[in-house]
Order: structure tokens, then C-alpha cells, then sequence
């Protein structure tokens, strides 16, 4: 187990450890220090970065391997640094050969750019080293609502409440993030920008306010109230002032999360355990979607709305599990305990979710996983989606 | 920032609130925070570092209080029960409940009597009835679950006299345990509903 990318110790910082790769240790990819002079381990944060991706094996310069990174990062431009990087194929062809303006304290937000790039040219997907998560760390006392880098670096502590913080979800833009917040002894779901701070409470309803979700366009809030008497759900106009409720049983409803056509997945008992149900963006009828076992909840739909994660009990332990509503292929993605709280990458490729103290990444398919090392705990984390 | 607060209570009735910006300007230090105290109601003590403090992402602070619920520190030791959530709630004042389960046990049945008498024989009591839950499975559910435990003592309380205005409830789920640690003992301490007044 690889150990990568403590830069700085700050206190509760995480770090990552991959714990599981593909077969055969990923594309080997040779990648040499760069040189120039530059405040930053470019060379050392773009290795973490592929490796991190569970689909290539770095390796240091001059060692046989199919893809070579060479690059160096020194004073000049106009903005105090440029930085140039070469990614060449076996045969010596050149694939990338790009150069970037930046000042000192982006050379690491470059690195992760440089990285994705890398990913993108040789895998075809969407990179994620320059995307951020969030979490909820703390407890007891105090609690944290915490953006980090998604390599677990960089971690900033944008709320800090002596009463529980629950719940967060990230805008379709990624500036906003809506969460529980229980100051002042109950629960109301508040909107927060992330880069100015300012807040705004959008429901303290009696009873419940709880698991917010963002519409595809993020116009409207899904979440979950029980004025009425126990929880269902609600959507809200952001524009608007009245939230309308979507769902109308005897039961526990609740979780709810948008699929991009609009509709809703929410979690509900009303067939005597938590199960997953869909209904339309304007409510009506039901339609069951989670079969198996006896407890399917706290859904995350994959960002194309093909895949559903999820919390699934067997055996009275519980594990993070995918539904592909395509081919209704139901697997089970981990080895199991208290894991919750799952989230899609922006790519659809990765799940991050919790066992209530750390947190760990899970592929779709099963095959790569990652630990994020925490000093402290995390809990309830959220991908950002892409853009900015 | 006093808005927030006020608008906070005049809020109760409504479903919809839009309270005023915090933000974390320049410095990042606790003026930027939203202020006090949603909750100021008779029975309900608001306690000291309670706030919320927001910080916008560019002066937001790197690093902050680490805390290990099942190390057995601040947050209770495994198996044994320690203050709830507003500070220590006598065990007379402790509903617990079976995994899974929202259903009174007769044992409790004394406990909720001897309380209902109380709040009868004084209607300016008011109590709140916070629900709790372990911590296996989805924590919004939970919150969910924790209500439900929390109304199933209401409803006997009211039977018995107490009037509903009197009795508030509030679900914290899995996010306050009473005990620390991954046993059975710890989870049955931390399936409970208090009765705070």
C-alpha cells in the first residue's frame, strides 16, 4: 500500500492510499522530476494523481514503460511561473505538449490539471484530480463542514456549528452547498455560497428538515419534511417561497435525489422496510426499484442517470451497492460494516462514501478502490461536480 | 445578523424562511459567524457555543479539531452512557428503545408516566422529546427513525393529559450518541429518546 501526497500537516488533513487496483498493476507510465526550480513536487502530485486512479503503475524516468512524462516548471510568464509538460507514447510519438501562465499558488492546482489531461488523452474519461469533495468531520461538541482537494489535500473548513451539521449537496455549478444544520437545537436546511460564505436558511419547518437535494438545473430543492405529521417529500422553487410535497403515505419518506429526466428517487418504507421508489417531478404514483434484501436506502444517482448507489443491509451489515437501471444488474460494492452515505464522482466512475469515520472510494464496477486516510473523521462525503 | 435570529422565530409557523447572509469577508474570524440561537424557548436553555460560524472557501481555515467517536474520548466511552445532548439527562428521563423498533417497552411505561404527571400538573412546561438512534444504516433514515421513536412517547404523554403544545419533538438520529463504540451495549444506550425540560 502506497501512501501518497502529504504536502503540509495541517491538523485533520487526509491523505489517500490506494488499496486496490486493476489487474496487473495499471498502465506503467514513466514520469521524471521536473526540473526548473519550481516550490511544488509537480512530478510527485501527477504520480499520486495516476496512481490514485487505481488504473496506472508510475514509475520513475528511464524505467521501460508505455507512456513517458517529461516537464519542467520555472520563474518567467506573466503571471510568475510557466509550466510545460510533454506526454510521449512508447514509440516516442508525442501525444500532449502543452504550457501553462500561473502564479506560485497554482502550481499544485496545475499538477491535478496536467494529471487529468494525462487521464483524459489515454483513458478517454474525465479525470477527477482537479475536482474537490466535501464532508462533515467532528462530533461531540463541535462539528466542521470541510472542501478538500480530491486528492484529500488542501482541506478548508467553511462551517463550524456546536451542533450537528448533516447532509451536504453540492450544486449543479459546484458553488453552493445546501445542508442540516441543527444550530439553535433543530434542524434547518440551509443554502451556503462556498466562495463568499453567506448563507441562507431555506426551510425550519416544525419537525424534520432534512436530506436536500439539487434539481439537474439547479433551480429547485428536493428535501424532506414532517409538518404534516411524518416525512415526505417536498420540492422547492428556490425562486419561490412555498415548498410543494411530492409524496403523500402513513410512512417514513425520505432521501430523495433527482435522476436527470427530472424524477425523483427517494427512500421509503411503506412496504414495511426502507426501500428505494421513484415518482415523477411532480409526484404521483410510486414505482418500487430495490428488490433486494430487506433495507435499500439513501440513494446517488451516477451523474448520466444510469447507475443507482445506495446503502444495502444483508447479514445485519451494510454495504455501499449499484443498481444499473439499464440492464437492472444489482451489485454489491463493498466488503461491508457500517457503510453509508454514498456519492457519485462527476465522472460516474467512482463512489466515495463513509463508514461513519472514514472515507473510501469504491469503482461502479467494484474493481478499484481508494482509502482516504483521515487525521480525524469524515462522514457524509459529496463529489463536487465538475466546472466552477 | 440579528435578522437571522428573528427571523428564525417568526419562521416557526412558516415553511420558508430566507434568512440573511453571513460572510466571511476578509478576516475568517468569528464575526463572520450567524448568530444565536433559533430556540428561544421556555424550557430549552440555549447553551454557549452553539453558533454557527461560516467562512467563504478562500478564507476558510485549514485546519480544525480532530474528534474519534470510537477512540472512547470526547464523545463517550463504549458501553457506558454519558451526558445527551444538551448536557446530562437524568436516567429517569431516558426512553430506550429495541433495534429497529419505535415500540414503547413496558419497563419504559413508568418512566414516561412519571413525566407526563409532571408536565400535567404545570402546562407552562414545555418539553422537548429528542429521538435518537444508533449508528447503523443511512443517517437521514435515522433522523427519520428518531422521530418516530420521539412520537410514539408524544402520543402516550398526550393520552395521558399532557397538552400537545406542550411537548415539541426533535430528531438528532445518529449524530448525538449517548455512548461511544461499536458494541451492542453502546447501541442499545444510544436508541433512546430524552425528555428534556
Amino acid at each position: 500500500m502506497l501512501l501518497f501526497g502529504v504536502g503540509s500537516f495541517a491538523r485533520a488533513e487526509l491523505t489517500i492510499d490506494v488499496t486496490k487496483g486493476i489487474e496487473g498493476g495499471g498502465i506503467p507510465i514513466a514520469i521524471a522530476p521536473f526540473g526548473g526550480g519550481a516550490p511544488e513536487d509537480i512530478a510527485g502530485t501527477i504520480a499520486a494523481d495516476l496512481q490514485r486512479t487505481g488504473k496506472f503503475a508510475p514509475q520513475s524516468s528511464g524505467s521501460p514503460a508505455d507512456y513517458s512524462v517529461t516537464g519542467q516548471a520555472q520563474p518567467g510568464g506573466s503571471r510568475g511561473y510557466v509550466v510545460q509538460f510533454q506526454l510521449n507514447g512508447a514509440q516516442g510519438s508525442q501525444l500532449l505538449n502543452l504550457s501553462f501562465d500561473v502564479p506560485a499558488n497554482q502550481l499544485r492546482p496545475v499538477a491535478h490539471r496536467i494529471s487529468d489531461l494525462i487521464y483524459e488523452k489515454i483513458t478517454g474519461e474525465r479525470g477527477l484530480a482537479g475536482t474537490r469533495i466535501a464532508y462533515v468531520a467532528g462530533g461531540g461538541g463541535s462539528w466542521y463542514l470541510v472542501v478538500a482537494d480530491a486528492d484529500g489535500q488542501n482541506p478548508r473548513m467553511i462551517l463550524r456549528s456546536g451542533q450537528p451539521i448533516m447532509s451536504p449537496a453540492w450544486s449543479p455549478d459546484g458553488a453552493r452547498l445546501a445542508y442540516v444544520s441543527f444550530e439553535g437545537r433543530r434542524p434547518q436546511i440551509v443554502v451556503q455560497d462556498v466562495y463568499n460564505g453567506g448563507r441562507r436558511v431555506v426551510s425550519a419547518a416544525p419537525g424534520i428538515n432534512g436530506a436536500p437535494s439539487w434539481s439537474p438545473d439547479g433551480r429547485r430543492l428536493a428535501f424532506t419534511l414532517s409538518k404534516d405529521g411524518n416525512p415526505e417529500i417536498y420540492a422547492l422553487d428556490l425562486a419561490a417561497q412555498n415548498p410543494v410535497r411530492l409524496t403523500s403515505s402513513g410512512s417514513i419518506d425520505t432521501e430523495p435525489v433527482w435522476l436527470p429526466d427530472g424524477s425523483i428517487v427517494f427512500t421509503s418504507d411503506r412496504g414495511g422496510s426502507p426501500q428505494l421508489y421513484r415518482i415523477g417531478s411532480g409526484g404521483g404514483a410510486a414505482q418500487r426499484l430495490t428488490f433486494e434484501g430487506d433495507y435499500n436506502a439513501r440513494p446517488s444517482v451516477s451523474p448520466d442517470g444510469r447507475y443507482i448507489a445506495m446503502v444495502h443491509r444483508r447479514g445485519g451489515r451494510f454495504h455501499i451497492a449499484a443498481l444499473d437501471l439499464q440492464t437492472r444488474q444489482f451489485r454489491v460494492l463493498t466488503a461491508g460494516g457500517l457503510d453509508e452515505s454514498p456519492s457519485f464522482a462527476p465522472n460516474g466512475k467512482m463512489i466515495i462514501y463513509s463508514n461513519g469515520q472514514r472515507l473510501t472510494a469504491v469503482s461502479v464496477d467494484g474493481s478499484i478502490k481508494q482509502d482516504f486516510a483521515l487525521r480525524g473523521n469524515g462522514r457524509d462525503p459529496v463529489w463536487a461536480p465538475y466546472g466552477r | 445578523m440579528q435578522h437571522f435570529a428573528r427571523n428564525l422565530m417568526a419562521s416557526a409557523a412558516l415553511a420558508l424562511m430566507v434568512g440573511c447572509a453571513a460572510t466571511g469577508e476578509n478576516t475568517g474570524a468569528d464575526q463572520t459567524g450567524v448568530q444565536q440561537d433559533a430556540t428561544a424557548q421556555p424550557g430549552i436553555t440555549a447553551q454557549p457555543g452553539q453558533d454557527a460560524y461560516s467562512y467563504a472557501y478562500g478564507q476558510a481555515p485549514s485546519g480544525y479539531d480532530t474528534y474519534d467517536a470510537s477512540g472512547g474520548s470526547a464523545g463517550g466511552r463504549p458501553g457506558q452512557a454519558v451526558a445527551g445532548a444538551g448536557g446530562a439527562v437524568s436516567a429517569d428521563r431516558i426512553v430506550y428503545f429495541d433495534f429497529d423498533s419505535a415500540e414503547i417497552r413496558p419497563e419504559s411505561q413508568t418512566i414516561i408516566e412519571s413525566n407526563a404527571r409532571s408536565l400535567a400538573g404545570n402546562r407552562r412546561i414545555i418539553t422537548q422529546l429528542e429521538g435518537h438512534t444508533d449508528e447503523r444504516g443511512s443517517r437521514e433514515y435515522n433522523i427519520a427513525l428518531g422521530e418516530r421513536r420521539a412520537n410514539a412517547v408524544r402520543q402516550i404523554m398526550i393520552a395521558l393529559g399532557v397538552s400537545p403544545q406542550q411537548v415539541r419533538v426533535v430528531s438528532y438520529g445518529e449524530e448525538r450518541p449517548a455512548a461511544g463504540g461499536q458494541s451492542e451495549q453502546s447501541y442499545a444506550l444510544n436508541r433512546r429518546v430524552e425528555i428534556v425540560y
